[in-house]
């Protein structure tokens, strides 16, 4: 029952035209009618974002006329309850005939058939020295109840079993009962009970496995991806090494469990053997270049790539984009448009050089606001210092930086920005404001 | 190994072309190797050395104007070239250009120089093109992207039939430690930029560059659009990032110059303090 019904459309699913939809950039295929080809290359032949309706669908009257559609508050039984409870709901009536037959949703109630035995075949064939069949026969009572959700019969059983021994019984018990009642052990063998039987030391291996990776920290999932990384760049630095035949190769300390690095060694294992050895500085600068040789043909553009990746790891996102504004201020395209090798070397350097600059300004910014704050302490003790009018001017030079004048409009902008925000966390403290009032002070004094 | 199998081929053959004998062109080289006692049966790898091939690669479409149809609006051509518009057949065995799917068989393969493949429509799309080099040079193949384009930027003005649409990028193939001997097949080739050997390396002779005559023209020199290929200078590039350093480095003396003053105060202030 969904919008369809109540507006009596047909229950056909939306057929989007898929066919004709998908992008055709040669006369073999056609656009679709009734689309303007301009508006068809706007869109780009995609399918809409929205699911759209079939115009004709709209305009074609969805029932027929001698059809009478009421809505009607009607009783109704579920035939998956067994209590025989009436409920009432809204039904879809056609020409004023109510709906027959069960609660469409009575299907949905799925209930597992749980093996029942007899006291002679337990006897004969369960008896089992861990479980009692007051026991079983309780366990079988939960199962039948709970519909095999052995989580929460684990919960209500009486003694403490684990979930996986719960099931192990419960599986062993159907299996071997299925096996006795059969005629023979072939009619049987295709039986999921049968085939599949329940292996209870791989599921509490499995579940242990899960718990740990579960209360790893987060360090240790980091340090985890850190040594699979490396194992990754050893295997492939070893394949490659081997695919050239060349035994100059340096070798690394993790030759011996290099075979297994691959797939089979657990994290634990490796960060073990990481441990132990292998120094080896993930992110140096050198490893970007050995890594490009491995690959013995490359694209120079890519090389660049990598070569700034690795020049700006120790730069935060921020700085990233600031250099890159600069570049853009500067007018240099942030990748060249001839990376001939020269060219990547002098636009690494660039790049290089900008970096130092950011940290320059960083560094003055500090130094400032360090000089400043050590000014108002000075104040404060020696309020008297005849140097005084001299610093006044030292200071307004050195604390509006002229920096960056090479940006343009937009940088000047940002640093007009920055020295506001300074003067604003200076606040009241601000030591002209504090050297006008002292001024003043002494002046009437 | 393939790469010394190709050379002696093609030795011979050239050998049987002017005449010689095959096997005289075998015991040379066999002669050759009992004397380098270092060289091994395996592939020399010239270490620290990078062979790179600057390449261009792009489209160019032109519109039919008037023979337009709603279908078939640009007739364009996608390529490879050397940068300087020489012969790159001596390092790409092939290239594979791959259309898009709606193209009868999109996977097209140029198999000799030039490595350009013209098509018509009127949809633009990326064309991956995977590069496949002869057996000396590298067994790896390298991918390209392009996106091709057939309708003009709004600045460049409206489309015309006269003056086609030029997408083109420039970039370099690199060759990190290659054979010794791609290396002195390519050695005074003008397509291939081959770095100057360090003293102590020792080479094979070079292999004197084929007839020219003799081959197929692969260079696209002489190629009819030629006149709209895209000049790209890297002096121009070499001289704007030079002006930039310059200013980035006159600015970083400028900091340095404050912060120098800013610390000498700073000492000022602790001395005036300390007093």
């Amino acid at each position: 029952m969904d919008a369809k019904d109540i507006l009596g459309l047909p229950k056909t699913p939306l057929t989007i035209p898929q066919e004709k939809k998908s992008r055709p950039p040669k006369d073999s295929q056609r656009k679709p009618d009734g689309i303007s080809r301009e508006v068809y290359m706007l869109t780009g032949g995609l399918a809409p974002l929205m699911p759209s309706l079939d115009v004709s669908n709209l305009k074609r009257r969805p029932q027929s006329e001698n059809e009478k559609i009421t809505w009607q508050w009607l009783p109704f039984t579920n035939s998956a309850r067994k209590d025989n409870l009436q409920l009432y709901h809204w039904v879809r009536v056609v020409n004023s005939v109510p709906p027959t037959g069960d609660y469409s949703f009575a299907v949905y109630n799925k209930s597992v058939d749980v093996i029942k035995y007899t006291d002679e075949e337990y006897e004969k064939y369960l008896t089992d020295p861990e479980w009692s069949k007051e026991e079983t026969d309780q366990l079988f009572d939960l199962c039948e109840r709970f519909d095999l959700r052995f989580i929460v019969i684990a919960d209500r059983f009486p003694s403490s079993r684990t979930v996986e021994e719960l099931k192990n019984r419960y599986y062993t018990v159907s299996r071997t009962i299925l096996t006795a009642r059969a005629p023979s052990p072939a009619d049987v063998s295709g039986h999921p009970l049968v085939k599949d039987p329940y292996n209870v030391a791989q599921e509490i291996e499995r579940k242990r496995a899960l718990s740990m990776i579960l209360s790893q920290t987060k360090q240790q999932e980091c340090k985890d991806a850190e040594v699979l990384a490396e194992a990754k760049r050893i295997t492939e630095s070893r394949m490659a090494a081997r695919a050239a035949e060349e035994s100059e190769f340096p070798a690394t300390p993790n030759v011996g469990s290099e075979g297994t690095f691959a797939d089979t060694v657990s994290p634990f294992n490796l960060q073990l053997s990481s441990a132990a050895g292998a120094p080896i500085s993930i992110g140096d600068n050198a490893f970007i270049p050995a890594s490009l040789r491995m690959l013995r043909v490359y694209l120079r553009t890519y090389a660049l790539e990598q070569m700034v990746q690795a020049a700006s790891s120790s730069a935060g996102l921020r700085t990233i984009k600031r250099v890159e504004q600069t570049l853009q201020d500067l007018g240099v395209n942030l990748k060249p448009k001839v990376p001939t090798k020269a060219v990547c070397a002098e636009h690494l350097e660039l790049r290089k050089e900008i970096l130092t600059l950011l940290n320059l300004q960083k560094q003055l910014q500090y130094k400032e606001a360090e000089s400043s704050s050590h000014r108002d302490n000075s104040y404060a003790e020696t309020p008297d210092t005849p140097k005084r009018p001299n610093r006044i001017g030292d200071q307004d030079r050195t604390f509006v930086p002229d920096s960056v004048s090479f940006g343009g409009e937009r940088s000047g902008k940002r640093d007009q920005k920055r020295k506001g925000t300074a003067r604003i966390s200076e606040g009241p403290s601000s030591p002209a404001q504090s050297k006008r009032a002292r001024k003043l002070k002494s002046s009437d004094v | 190994m393939p790469n010394t199998t190709s050379s002696t081929k093609k030795q011979s053959a050239e050998q049987s072309d002017s005449g010689g004998s095959a096997p005289k062109a075998q015991r040379t080289k066999i002669v050759k190797s009992n004397d380098d006692t270092e060289k091994k049966n395996v592939v020399k790898k010239l270490k620290d050395v990078e062979i790179s091939v600057p390449i261009v690669y792009g489209n160019m479409a032109f519109w039919l104007g008037k023979k337009a149809s709603e279908y078939l609006s640009h007739k364009w051509t996608v390529y490879v070239r050397g940068a300087t518009n020489e012969d790159l057949g001596v390092v790409i065995k092939r290239a594979v250009f791959q259309l898009h799917s709606s193209f009868n068989n999109p996977t097209r393969v140029v198999e000799s120089p030039p490595f350009e493949l013209s098509e018509s429509g009127w949809g633009e799309f990326e064309i991956a093109i995977t590069l496949y080099f002869h057996s000396d040079v590298c067994d790896k193949p390298l991918n390209l992207y392009h996106h091709l384009k057939l309708y003009p930027e709004d600045e460049s003005g409206p489309m015309s039939t006269k003056k086609p649409v030029v997408v083109e990028s420039y970039d370099e193939i690199v060759f990190s430690e290659p054979s010794d001997a791609f290396f002195s097949r390519v050695q005074n080739h003008p397509a291939v930029n081959v770095p100057r050997l360090p003293a102590g390396f020792s080479l094979p002779p070079p292999v004197p560059i084929e007839d020219a005559n003799k081959r197929k023209r692969g260079d696209t020199k002489d190629n009819v659009l030629s006149q709209w290929f895209t000049n790209f200078s890297e002096a121009d590039e070499l001289l704007k990032l030079a002006a930039a350093r310059q200013q980035v480095q006159a600015h970083i003396a400028k900091l340095r110059r404050q912060l120098s003053v800013l610390d000498g105060q700073q000492q000022q202030f602790k001395s005036t303090s300390d007093q």
